[in-house]
């Protein structure tokens, strides 16, 4: 009868949020088993490109840009967003150096993270908390006996909005730390 | 009102973080901390680095003078006992200092990836005369050696070496078991002389010894060597001696068919069993 939002919703989104580090941990230890670890270094670039084209949804979204349709770009910008997160991911490998650097990857990761709770939990969360409370409230149940039968699955669902809340200000950290890192590679990297 | 406070608390730590790559870039910024003896420039990137263009072999040189390099350190005195043995830094081609070096030490499960010194950036002249900075290795083998190292060792890498005899002066040449132990089974236990007389130099095997191509050695003549090959070496032989061979009357039988040269017996009599080969003539027998 209950919702059981943590084992049905949260559950799956981890495992899913941890394929992804762990496609970029088995993409980074074949890069060295195959002693092409240089072609990590690099994968920051397209990774970044990525990144920065699935902008194109956000910017749609606040009506900055006009073209393309929201739906389509929603799918784009998970896409490109998590490809571009895996590839910076393997780029960084496990390589704890630069703290500047890997300041970024991590608001990337929460960025990420919460990008997904909204792709994953947040809709479904909703609809199926509502569900569970319609049964109960068919079946007769007093209000206050269905508050307490949906207490843990409530504090779940607001649990899981406040990490929705971060997208755009962990977007600022990420952008801020990311450039930050690309300036310094900049100027002090030789091209050649 | 409260996410204008979440803003601001994320942009003053964001703030608070570039200002802190400016204090302590070696921890906000440098891929590594740097190596033994650059410790106090560890803050200062723009002793190695040119702003927009990397790092560069000039800046280097302003600390490290070429010609004391491997001679001297950086504070004058002579280099101690873990410091390269021969100064060769003068002798490369180009003075391209991050070719090898790589001063920020970075993750430790990366290193076998980093670069490591090349022969190939060393001057000609130096490059060929391995001795210049190696010692030669103190062995039979190649103590005997005349030749380069380079005939038989690739310039990186001692191992794997591909040897070649004929590098090897022919009196060394000649002594196979200088170097290889000699054979302990029953066959080459007999076997006196020189291994070249059935082994050619560049493999063991295939071995040249075929019995069979001069005489079948069946049952009633698998006998040790020197019954047949006296003390002359394996081209000399002799079939008398036993007591089916009797020089008198094997003479006696070839005689009386005119056969004058029966002393060469396999020429004619390759197997024990078969009929004669040939007639003999062109060996000198002569029919009435």
């Amino acid at each position: 009868m209950k919702a059981r939002l943590l084992r049905r919703e949260v559950l799956p989104f981890l495992l899913w949020f941890a394929l992804l580090t762990a496609a970029a941990l088995v993409l980074d230890a074949a890069l060295h088993a195959l002693d092409l670890d240089w072609i990590g270094r690099y994968l920051g670039i397209p990774g970044a490109i990525l990144i920065l084209g699935s902008f194109a949804y956000s910017l749609r979204k606040r009506k900055l840009i006009l073209a393309g349709r929201p739906a389509g770009l929603l799918r784009l910008h998970e896409r490109m967003a998590w490809t571009g997160s895996l590839l910076v991911l393997v780029h960084a490998g496990v390589h704890f150096n630069a703290i500047l650097a890997w300041l970024a990857v991590a608001a990337m990761l929460i960025n990420v993270a919460s990008g997904l709770t909204g792709k994953f939990l947040l809709d479904r969360s909703r609809r199926r908390l509502e569900e569970a409370r319609q049964r109960m409230r068919q079946q007769a149940i007093t209000e206050e006996k269905l508050e307490e039968l949906t207490y843990w699955d409530s504090l779940t669902f607001d649990a899981v909005k406040q990490w929705r809340a971060v997208h755009l200000p962990i977007t600022l950290a990420f952008a801020v730390l990311a450039i930050a890192h690309i300036a310094g590679v900049f100027l002090f990297w030789s091209w050649q | 009102m409260k996410r204008a406070w979440l803003w601001a608390l994320i942009c003053a730590n964001l703030a608070a973080l570039i200002a802190l790559a400016f204090v302590y870039p070696d921890l906000m910024v440098s891929p590594g901390p740097l190596t033994h003896g650059h410790e106090q420039v560890q803050k200062q990137c723009f002793s190695c680095h040119r702003p927009w263009r990397g790092s560069a072999a000039s800046l280097c040189l302003k600390c490290h003078v070429l010609a004391q390099i491997g001679l001297r350190t950086t504070k004058g005195v002579a280099p101690s006992g873990t410091r390269i043995a021969v100064p060769f830094h003068q002798q490369l081609i180009e003075h391209d200092c991050m070719a090898c070096h790589s001063d920020h030490a970075g993750p430790k499960f990366t290193e076998h990836s980093r670069k490591h010194f090349s022969h190939a950036l060393l001057q000609s002249a130096v490059r060929d005369r391995c001795e210049t900075c190696h010692a030669r290795p103190d062995n039979e083998m190649h103590r005997a050696l005349l030749v380069g190292c380079a005939i038989c060792h690739g310039p990186d890498r001692w191992k794997p070496a591909a040897f070649d005899h004929a590098s090897l002066a022919s009196a060394v040449l000649a002594r196979c078991d200088g170097c290889h132990q000699s054979p302990k089974d029953s066959l080459h236990r007999q076997v006196t002389g020189s291994c070249g007389q059935c082994h050619r130099p560049g493999r063991w095997k295939p071995a040249t010894f075929e019995h069979d191509r001069y005489f079948l050695l069946d049952s009633d003549h698998n006998v040790r060597c020197n019954v047949c090959h006296g003390g002359e070496g394996y081209r000399a032989y002799s079939c008398f001696g036993c007591h089916e061979h009797r020089a008198d009357e094997i003479r006696a039988r070839h005689e009386e068919e005119g056969i004058r040269n029966f002393e060469d017996c396999a020429r004619c009599h390759r197997s024990p069993d078969a009929e004669a080969e040939g007639n003999g003539l062109d060996g000198g027998r002569e029919r009435d």
